[in-house]
């Protein structure tokens, strides 16, 4: 199983593509990437997920973890989810903390 | 009324989680379930398979474990079990957020719950018991 992720960082922006599946093998990854980003204090957090195919609560943990080190003031996008992984963000709702968008900058 | 079923053993270890699911969508597909209900099912396995390895195996000690996962489908109901041998541990007597607990902004949220709320809020029926030394999930999608 696969699962990558490519990190920008511009301006006050930091973004994260998430490629493959995201679990409890590969949410490590991720985790490693944002550690990186957080001592920056991005004002906003880009998730681009168009190409993620799966995510399991060990990513939404990252999430959490990601939106709460970087305080309120931060805001979090999410690029393109796919409709399944859209579902998740729902039900768990952590739609409510982040603005899903179809393309960022918007 | 025809039955269908599946066996496969994976070895306890956060790498089989791909395998797994992999496991769940094939037989999901070969036996008519269609891509929205498989890609639910496949969560809701994972998050169920995480904890047996996380904490029924790993954090418990436990060496060379092993989920046991038999799929079955007859008319009406696509079912899946794992069983395995790690502690006992009922996911229906784990506290799961509710409305108002998940409408709290992240900033002051707890992490937790969350997978055993979407293992068993993503399909239609989560059933668990303890048998001779094993856990037994199983995992209900109804077909029509």
């Amino acid at each position: 199983m696969s699962f990558s992720v490519k990190t920008e960082t511009f301006d006050n922006v930091a973004k994260l593509t998430l490629t493959g599946e995201l679990d409890s093998s590969t949410a490590p990854q991720l985790m490693e990437e944002i550690n990186k980003v957080i001592p920056q204090r991005p004002s906003e957090l880009v998730m681009d997920f168009e190409q993620l195919d799966f995510m399991a609560s060990a990513g939404l943990r990252v999430i959490i973890f990601a939106k709460q080190k970087l305080g309120t003031a931060a805001k979090l996008f999410m690029v393109k989810p796919q409709e399944q992984v859209l579902e998740t963000l729902r039900m768990t709702g952590l739609i409510y903390s982040v603005t899903i968008v179809e393309h960022y900058p918007e | 009324m025809n039955t269908t079923t599946v066996s496969g053993t994976f070895t306890a270890t956060l790498d089989s989680l791909g395998s797994i699911r992999k496991f769940i969508s094939d037989s999901g597909r070969t036996l008519g379930l269609d891509s929205g209900k498989t890609y639910k099912l496949s969560l809701a396995v994972d998050e169920i398979a995480t904890n047996i390895i996380n904490h029924g195996y790993t954090e418990s000690g436990i060496k060379n474990g092993r989920i046991d996962i038999t799929v079955s489908s007859d008319d009406k109901v696509f079912s899946v079990t794992l069983e395995d041998t790690a502690v006992p541990f009922n996911p229906l007597e784990s506290k799961i957020p509710d409305e108002a607990a998940l409408s709290i902004p992240l900033e002051q949220r707890t992490i937790g719950g969350l997978g055993i709320m979407l293992a068993r809020e993503n399909v239609d029926e989560f059933r668990y018991h303890f048998s001779k030394g094993k856990n037994i999930n199983t995992f209900c999608v109804n077909l029509k």
